[in-house]
């Protein structure tokens, strides 16, 4: 594990990332990756406050548009994630907490995809009334964002090694 | 210390804050939860007035802001947490003079909307009708005010004063 987080943690992109002082690299990945929390936990709540019942008057259907947005921001989300892990493995990888919100997403991602292909993939969803098992689908969805969101802005207070060797100051 | 500075460290508000460790990360993540709330609602909101997913009534989308300005509310709430737990991290930061700059104009930019005819217009439209430019520049201005809000949120922790660090 450790030879592989020094592996990681010396090789020039990890290097690169942790160390130009410019906003550009650290302090613009790491917004990118809130930016796009925004839109893919903020719009995937409002989908499901709409299949819970909220806003009832807004046609199902044409939400389907919206998905797009929401896959994008999960790219970004994967792609300035991916980044932050190499440019801090130790910090990510010896944390529990790390692992706990990526079942979170994994989860809430799942959830979101069986939403799309339960509710929205019907040609009929607005002439027929939504099941409990699609208010469940909204519920663990909401559950499981919140929890996930949580779990990564804790990340900030719980990691025990900074870099290999470098124990965190808290 | 300025006045103002020796204020906000006297106040109870103050002390509570840095008393209690645990209160930052809880208001931290409040904060995550609300802006997220906030862009996924009023976000989609101007993105139907923009012209994706047409096929949904102005109106009936509309209904899902409240929940966005709940999340507002909470972020000015758990903001004022931070101000006043650290005043001189966000007083003296280029960063958070943007951020505030940008909730002026979508400040003024709600006026623009709820304050004219806009709203009791776009209200009417029904699915699939085009929202008139002037109503989409209000939507496109609040769109990219919020995601500056959210920038220069974050970038906040990287332009503190130095004697922050």
């Amino acid at each position: 594990m450790d030879s592989f987080l020094a592996f990681v943690e010396n090789g020039a992109l990890s290097t690169f990332i942790r160390e130009t002082p410019s906003v550009f690299v650290y302090p613009a990945i790491i917004t990118l990756h809130t930016l796009g929390m925004g839109f893919l936990a903020g719009g995937s709540i409002a989908i499901d406050l709409r299949i819970l019942g909220l806003a009832p008057r807004m046609a199902l259907a044409p939400m389907a548009k919206f998905f797009p947005v929401l896959w994008l921001a999960l790219a970004v989300n994967a792609v300035s994630g991916i980044l932050l892990l190499i440019a801090y493995p130790t910090k990510a990888l010896t944390n529990p907490l790390f692992y706990a919100k990526l079942v979170l997403i994994a989860v809430a991602v799942v959830v979101l995809r069986r939403i799309r292909t339960r509710i929205f993939d019907d040609p009929q969803v607005d002439q027929t009334p939504l099941e409990r098992e699609d208010r469940m689908l909204a519920l663990v969805s909401i559950a499981s964002w919140l929890a996930a969101i949580a779990a990564g802005r804790l990340l900030a207070y719980t990691y025990r090694w900074e870099l290999l060797g470098i124990p965190a100051i808290m | 210390m300025e006045p103002w500075e020796v204020f906000v460290r006297s106040t109870d508000l103050h002390f509570f804050v840095i008393r209690h460790p645990w209160l930052w990360p809880l208001c931290e993540t409040l904060h995550y939860i609300g802006l997220s709330l906030l862009i996924g609602t009023v976000g989609l909101f101007d993105l139907r007035a923009l012209g994706l997913a047409k096929g949904i009534a102005p109106g009936a989308i509309h209904r899902l802001i409240p929940w966005g300005i709940a999340g507002f509310i909470g972020n000015v709430l758990t903001g004022i947490v931070f101000f006043f737990g650290y005043p001189e991290q966000y007083a003296y930061n280029n960063a958070f003079y943007f951020k505030a700059a940008f909730m002026g104009v979508a400040g003024l930019n709600i006026l623009a909307f709820y304050g004219t005819s806009a709203f009791r217009e776009v209200k009417m439209l029904p699915p699939h009708a085009d929202v008139p430019l002037r109503i989409k520049i209000i939507a496109a201005t609040s769109l990219s005010m919020w995601i500056g809000v959210l920038i220069c949120g974050r970038l906040l922790t990287f332009y503190r004063p130095p004697f922050f660090h």
